[in-house]
Formats: C-alpha cells, sequence, structure tokens
C-alpha cells in the first residue's frame, strides 16, 4: 500500500482538475446537508429536496474524478465508497437526533 | 469610557481585552501590507524591516490579538453562564497589563533588535526563530504565568458557579490550549525533533482546540443572539467536540507527511485529516438548523419580526461557520492527501489555505463577539447593522476572499512549475516566482489586502460609534 | 420527558467527546513514542557500522550525500557515502568540508548546534521554508545542500570566488547583500564566519534527513517539460 501511494506520479495536466474536483467535493458535499437540513426547518420549499440527493450525487462523482486521477489503491476505493454511502445516512441522522431533542423539550 | 451598563467586573476586563486585540488587529494587517508590498517590490524596507521581520510581526500578532479576543471572550461569557462575578477578577486584571505590557516589549525588540548572534542569548531575549512562536523564551515563561492564572480564573469560576455544558467544555479546552503551549518551549539540534513537538502547538491549537473554543463561543452566541434552545445547543456542542478532536488530534499526521517522521504517517495523516471538514460542515448546519426553527417558532406566533438580537454579530458569526468550512474545509481539504501535499507542501497554496482558515474560522468569531461586547457595554436590547458595520464586513470578507483566490493561483504556478517540473531546487523556485501569473497575483493579493485594511478601518470606526447610534432598540 | 432517548441525551454525548477525545490522545501518545525513537539522532558508530538513520549523526558531514530515487521506496531517498545499488546507503565514500573529513563527533555536534542555533537566531524560517515549513518568500532549504546553483555546473562557486561549495555558501551566508541572485535579496543579518560554517553543516546535516521523497525530483528536471 505504501508503494501505491506515490506511484505512478501525478500528470501535470491533472493537477487542476484534482484541485477542483477535490474542492467540489466539500462544496457538492455541503450543499447536499445544507439543503437537506433548510428544507427539513422549512426554510426551503419540499421540492427543493430533490437537489439535495442531486448535490450528494455530485459529491460522489467529484470524489470519483479526483480518485482516479490521483491513482488511489483498491483499498481506498472500497473505503471512498462505504465514507459515500456513511454521508447519504448522515444529515438524515443528525436531523432525527436534532428533532427529537427539540421535541423533548418543548413538551 | 461610562461603563453605565457593565455591572460586573468581568465584562469590563473583557472590554480590555477586546480593545487591546482589536489594536493589536490593526498592527497585523500593517505589517501584512509591509509583506505584501515586498512581494511586489523587494527593495522596499530592505535591510530596515525586511520580509522576515514584516512576516514575524504578521503571524504573532495574528496569535495574539486571537489569545487576546479569546481571553476576553470567556472573560465576557462567564458571568452569563455561571450568573456569579468571575473568581479572582483582581489578579486577571492585573495578569492582563502584565500580557499586555510584555507583548508590547516582544513587538519592540522584533523591530528593533530583530536578530541575534547564534547563541541561547538570542533564544532567551529576542528571537526563538521558530515560525508563530518566535516569542523569546522569557515572554514564553510569561505567557505561560498568565495562561495558568487565566486558567484559575476560569475553573474557580466554573467551580463556585453554575457548571453550564459551555462552562465545562471551555474548562477542557482552556486547559489544553494553555499546556500544550508547553511543547513549544524548548530547543533541540535535531530538526525533526524540533517540528515533530513544533506541530503539537500550532496543529493542536489551530485545529483541533481553537476550533473547539469557537464551537463553545458559537453555543454561547446562538443562546445570546437567537434564543436557541440550551439543551439543543449544548448536545451539538458535545457532538462537535468527539468529532472535532476525533479527527484533529490525528489529523496531526498531515504535518509529519516530510518532516523525517515515518511513512506510516501518510495513512493516518490522509485518513483523518480527510475526516477533519465535517465537523466544519456540521457546526455550519447547526446555525442553519438553530436559526430556521427559532425563527420558524416566531412566525408560528404570527410575528413577522426577526429572532437576531445582535444583526452585525449574527452576520460575523453566519460568517464564521460559513468562513471555517470554506477556509479551513475546502482550502485545507484541496491539498491534504500525501499524493497531492507532496507537491504544494510549503507553496503559496498553504499561505492562501492560512489567510481564508484564520479569517474564516477565527477572526469572523471573534469580531462578532466585538459586537456582543459593544451591545451589552451600551445596554442596548436589539441591535442592528449600520451602514459602515455593512461595509466594513464586504470589505474585510471580500478582501480576504481576493487574497485567497490570488494566492492560489499563485501557488499553482509554484506547484505545477517549481515542483512537478523543476524538483524545488534553488533556480526551479525563482522560475515559479518570476512567471507572469505568479507576479500579477501577487499584485492582486497587495490591492485585496488593501481593500481588507480599509474594511478594518471601517470596523474599527464603527465598533467605536455604533454604541452610540440611535437605530438601534434599547 | 418520558420517551427520552439515548441519542438525544446529553449525558451520553458528553461521555461520546470524552472518550473519543481520550482515545485519539492515546493513540496520539502511543505513535509519538514509536516516531521519537525512530527520529532520534543516530552517532558516529552507526554511520560506521552502516546503520540507516532517518536523522543521521552530525558526522555525516564527513560523507558524501545524495538524493536519489530508491525502487525499494518508490520515491527518493538520502543516500549517505554512496548508493549500495540494493536501495541502501554505502556509507563508504567521504566528502571534504572545508577541507576536512574526519570531523570528530564532537566538533561535528558542535557545529551542527551552533547551526541549528543560528538557524533561529536569524530567523531563516520566516522567509524560506525548511522540511517545507516556513515562509514561501525564499527557496525551499531541505536539500539546499544539493542544489546544482551551488556544485561545480552551477553559478555561485564563481559568484563568491570560491572553489568548494561549502565555501561558497558560507560567503553568500556572511555577504548575502553583495551577490544578489534575484531581484528578492537575501538581507545581511550579520552571520560571522564560525556561524556561516555551522550554518553550512546544518544545512548539509538537513539534506541527510530522510523526508520520504519530499522534495520531488529534486535538481533531476531542468528545462524538462510535462513532469517527465
Amino acid at each position: 500500500m505504501i508503494e501505491s501511494m506515490m506511484r505512478p506520479e501525478i500528470a501535470l495536466g491533472d493537477f487542476l482538475p484534482i484541485f477542483i474536483s477535490s474542492a467540489f467535493v466539500l462544496v457538492f458535499g455541503s450543499l447536499y446537508v445544507g439543503v437537506y437540513t433548510a428544507v427539513k426547518v422549512k426554510m426551503l420549499k419540499n421540492w427543493v429536496m430533490l437537489f439535495a440527493y442531486l448535490f450528494w450525487f455530485l459529491t460522489c462523482y467529484m470524489l470519483y474524478i479526483m480518485g482516479s486521477l490521483m491513482h488511489v489503491g483498491e483499498f481506498t476505493v472500497k473505503v471512498l465508497v462505504i465514507a459515500m454511502i456513511g454521508y447519504l445516512m448522515l444529515p438524515h441522522a443528525i436531523y432525527y437526533i436534532q428533532h427529537q431533542v427539540h421535541e423533548e423539550n418543548e413538551q | 469610557m461610562a461603563n453605565n451598563y457593565l455591572k460586573s467586573e468581568s465584562k469590563q476586563l473583557a472590554t480590555w481585552y477586546f480593545t487591546f486585540a482589536a489594536i493589536i488587529f490593526g498592527a497585523q494587517l500593517v505589517f501584512g501590507l509591509v509583506a505584501a508590498i515586498q512581494f511586489v517590490m523587494p527593495s522596499f524596507l530592505y535591510q530596515i524591516l525586511d520580509f522576515s521581520i514584516a512576516r514575524i510581526l504578521h503571524i504573532n500578532a495574528l496569535v495574539v490579538w486571537m489569545v487576546f479576543a479569546m481571553f476576553g471572550s470567556v472573560y465576557w461569557l462567564l458571568p452569563d453562564e455561571t450568573e456569579i462575578e468571575t473568581v479572582g477578577i483582581k489578579i486577571g486584571k492585573l495578569l492582563f497589563w502584565v500580557f499586555a505590557a510584555a507583548i508590547v516589549v516582544v513587538v519592540l525588540v522584533f523591530l528593533f533588535i530583530q536578530v541575534g548572534p547564534a547563541d541561547q542569548t538570542t533564544i532567551w531575549f529576542i528571537t526563538e526563530g521558530r515560525e508563530y512562536i518566535e516569542a523569546p523564551r522569557w515572554a514564553d515563561i510569561g505567557i505561560v504565568v498568565v495562561a495558568l492564572g487565566f486558567v484559575a480564573n476560569l475553573f474557580l469560576t466554573g467551580i463556585k458557579g453554575k457548571q453550564t455544558g459551555i462552562v465545562t467544555v471551555l474548562m477542557a479546552d482552556m486547559i489544553a490550549f494553555s499546556g500544550l503551549y508547553l511543547a513549544g518551549m524548548f530547543f533541540t539540534d535535531n530538526i525533526s525533533v524540533d517540528q515533530y513537538w513544533w506541530w503539537w502547538v500550532i496543529h493542536l491549537w489551530v485545529e483541533a482546540t481553537w476550533e473547539v473554543f469557537v464551537g463553545a463561543i458559537a453555543a454561547y452566541g446562538l443562546i445570546k443572539m437567537l434564543g436557541a434552545h440550551r439543551q439543543v445547543v449544548e448536545m451539538w456542542l458535545w457532538i462537535e467536540v468527539s468529532m472535532l478532536f476525533g479527527s484533529g488530534i490525528l489529523g496531526m499526521g498531515h504535518h509529519y507527511f516530510w518532516i523525517g517522521t515515518p511513512e506510516y504517517w501518510w495513512e493516518i495523516g490522509a485518513l483523518f485529516s480527510a475526516l477533519e471538514p465535517l465537523p466544519l460542515v456540521a457546526m455550519f448546519v447547526h446555525v442553519l438548523y438553530d436559526w430556521g426553527k427559532t425563527q420558524g417558532a416566531q412566525e408560528a406566533h404570527h410575528e413577522k419580526v426577526s429572532v437576531i438580537k445582535n444583526r452585525p454579530a449574527f452576520t460575523w458569526f453566519v460568517l464564521n461557520a460559513f468562513g471555517n468550512f470554506l477556509g479551513a474545509g475546502v482550502w485545507g481539504f484541496f491539498h491534504t492527501l500525501p499524493q497531492i501535499n507532496l507537491y504544494t507542501h510549503g507553496t503559496q497554496f498553504t499561505a492562501a489555505h492560512g489567510h481564508l482558515a484564520f479569517f474564516g474560522a477565527y477572526a469572523t468569531i471573534l469580531i462578532g463577539m466585538f459586537y456582543l461586547a459593544v451591545q451589552g457595554k451600551n445596554g442596548i436590547k436589539v441591535m442592528k447593522s449600520t451602514k459602515l458595520s455593512i461595509w466594513s464586513t464586504s470589505m474585510i470578507t471580500g478582501g480576504v476572499m481576493g487574497m485567497t483566490v490570488a494566492l492560489t493561483i499563485a501557488g499553482y504556478v509554484q506547484v505545477i512549475v517549481e515542483r512537478a517540473q523543476m524538483g524545488a531546487t534553488w533556480s526551479g523556485y525563482f522560475d515559479s516566482q518570476s512567471g507572469a501569473w505568479f507576479t500579477q497575483a501577487m499584485d492582486w493579493r497587495l490591492l485585496m489586502g488593501v481593500i481588507t485594511f480599509l474594511g478594518f478601518v471601517l470596523l474599527a470606526t464603527d465598533l467605536l460609534r455604533t454604541g452610540k447610534s440611535a437605530i438601534h432598540e434599547r | 420527558m418520558a420517551n427520552k432517548s439515548v441519542w438525544s441525551d446529553n449525558r451520553f454525548w458528553q461521555r461520546t467527546a470524552a472518550w473519543v477525545t481520550g482515545f485519539a490522545s492515546i493513540l496520539l501518545i502511543w505513535l509519538t513514542f514509536d516516531t521519537s525513537a525512530q527520529i532520534s539522532m543516530g552517532n558516529d558508530a552507526d554511520l560506521k557500522n552502516g546503520v540507516t538513520k532517518r536523522v543521521p549523526g552530525p558526522t555525516v558531514i564527513n560523507y558524501k550525500i545524495s538524493y536519489e530515487m530508491s525502487t525499494k521506496r518508490g520515491h527518493e531517498v538520502p543516500y549517505i557515502g554512496g548508493n549500495d545499488g540494493k536501495g541502501g546507503s554505502l556509507f563508504k565514500e567521504k566528502e571534504k568540508f572545508f577541507g576536512r573529513d574526519d570531523y570528530s563527533e564532537k566538533e561535528a555536534a558542535d557545529l551542527l548546534h551552533l547551526g541549528k542555533l543560528g538557524s533561529q537566531a536569524k530567523n531563516c524560517m520566516d522567509c524560506h521554508t525548511l522540511m517545507g515549513n516556513g515562509a514561501y518568500y525564499a527557496p525551499d532549504l531541505t536539500k539546499a545542500w544539493l542544489d546544482p546553483a551551488w556544485g561545480p555546473e552551477g553559478s555561485m562557486q564563481a559568484v563568491t570566488g570560491k572553489s568548494t561549495k561549502e565555501e561558497a555558501m558560507a560567503e553568500f551566508l556572511q555577504h548575502p547583500n553583495l551577490y544578489p541572485t534575484h531581484a528578492r535579496m537575501m538581507p545581511n543579518l550579520g552571520i560571522t564566519a564560525q556561524e556561516a560554517k555551522g550554518l553550512v553543516a546544518f544545512l548539509k546535516h538537513l539534506s541527510s534527513i530522510d523526508t520520504n521523497g519530499f522534495p520531488r525530483n529534486f535538481g533531476k528536471m531542468q528545462g524538462a517539460l510535462n513532469g517527465k
């Protein structure tokens, strides 16, 4: 795994797409949870939720671009797939917990 | 100055800390401008106030004003949280003057003596020459004494008064914050060991204990400004602490890729620093959630008024949530994986990340605290934005964003020319620095720096004036 | 408060925070012990017995140092006293440093000590980077000792009127304002001849530290295009 980490070398033309895709991993990633939460607390209309999941999909796609340009190993690919599934569930869990606390304290 | 509305001595002390912090903030920007001018015009102040000295003052003033504002924030919120006057406030006030005097002496020595001979007297009395913590050894010891006094104030008050979740987090966090400074106070001939421990101070401050501090302050601010539910806010704070420390402590690995430390830090650093943006996303979502919920509850009662009790402070808190994510998260994630970091480490990329992260994660929320103090000091019930506050916020934010983008472009040129093609030699370095894209990026950086500085002047004016303005509800 | 679940219990999250923080801290401390052992400085006996250390002893200044690709490691590593052809250092080839290659452990350690102190007393890190950390106003010094600019094919020996790399570097460090290499000039920091010698020893030692292949492709690609 260590050997595969630095080889093969990143091609010169790949630096820019890597920087851009890695930035967009986080931008789309935060848009996903942001839009999800905003819809849930009724700052946005319900149909906007579609975009939340679209942003999640774009996050995955950007991560895929970044990972393949950086030549990540097989093990890392598995980790990334699991991470993205986890990320899909994350805002649901967070909202559930927060909502629960809110309800309990409103009573 | 008439402190009519401040009954608490702790809050008065907080305003001293905030005032001194704001002055040092200004100094930070002035020396930043000097350094930015030198990138464009290298002969500027050559052998009078060289880049190295301007930069020491730029980054040390940054650290010092933030530490002052952080201490001030704690003194400000303690009476609110614990419902008692801070214990040992007289000593707290004395230590403020000791701290401020020590800082002035250190700055004067940096400015006028600058460097010393290669022996221990220089380390003790002039400079330690270690980035961010250049302050000489005598000042280190002084800082430890002052920090211990501050932590004692906090602990005694927390134990005697009501110990809320926010206070508990601050107690644990501040002791770690002060204790870590000790890791940066020794000399060794082995530069790998030197940098290993140096990062304990730098990283465990800015990517762990300071971030937790921000979480605690944000929690306090949300309760104060929005009337957010304490139970929700504090539970969320604990989750943030878990996420921040869980990713941040071992995220240190991303500084151990190339300093002589073993290769296993590649995997550790990559994994944990990839997780570091998560708590930042969480903090951002949390602000959104509380805002939506409280405003929603208000509107359910058919009241269309905003729930925000301090508009300028809230603006800065929202900028914090967003800026923390963008500066520390996006600009950090960019170059945190070892495959990429091999090429970006030690280029203007790091400078771009540093500018946006320190601003987004820390400057924003501390400026927010300044506004909370102005509100409290002047007995204002609902504080509105003024024209000045809107202009200053936009100019500072726009200026820092502009500098960050310019530095990112400069960093990209460096990565491609110096690192990927020329292999980081002397000539490779200067080839990258002479490219048109690089030099133009530096021109833009200077221009954006000037805008940031003008924004600061407006901010200082607003902070001094807005308390007397008639537009606020009293 | 009847149907209070674990997930919305503050105490639960407080304990989680404590456990997570404690666990991460303990792991960091454990790794620190391991790393500290691996980055402790070697000594003269290690060099003589061919023991590879990540941070070699100060007498490494008696040896020739190079920085070459190791197929075993997948990146460049410093080779001390030649390359043994199997991805390791040979520890044989010596190199004169200010005319000598027989510095005793004490002499070499004193020079390194002086140089490290000097690097801090003159605020090197506030313009340069060392192992990539510092400021970005001047070149990285991690492998400065191996920089072609100072070698026989580079220009700096001729510019400073010296015939060896170490003398050229020491001369430059004492009077940087006399030898402009770029519009951005290093200021005169009052470095004495002895301090300069110490600083050069510090730089030579620095170049022998195993930095996991940072910087990449050092000095190999002058004028090359497309990173190949």
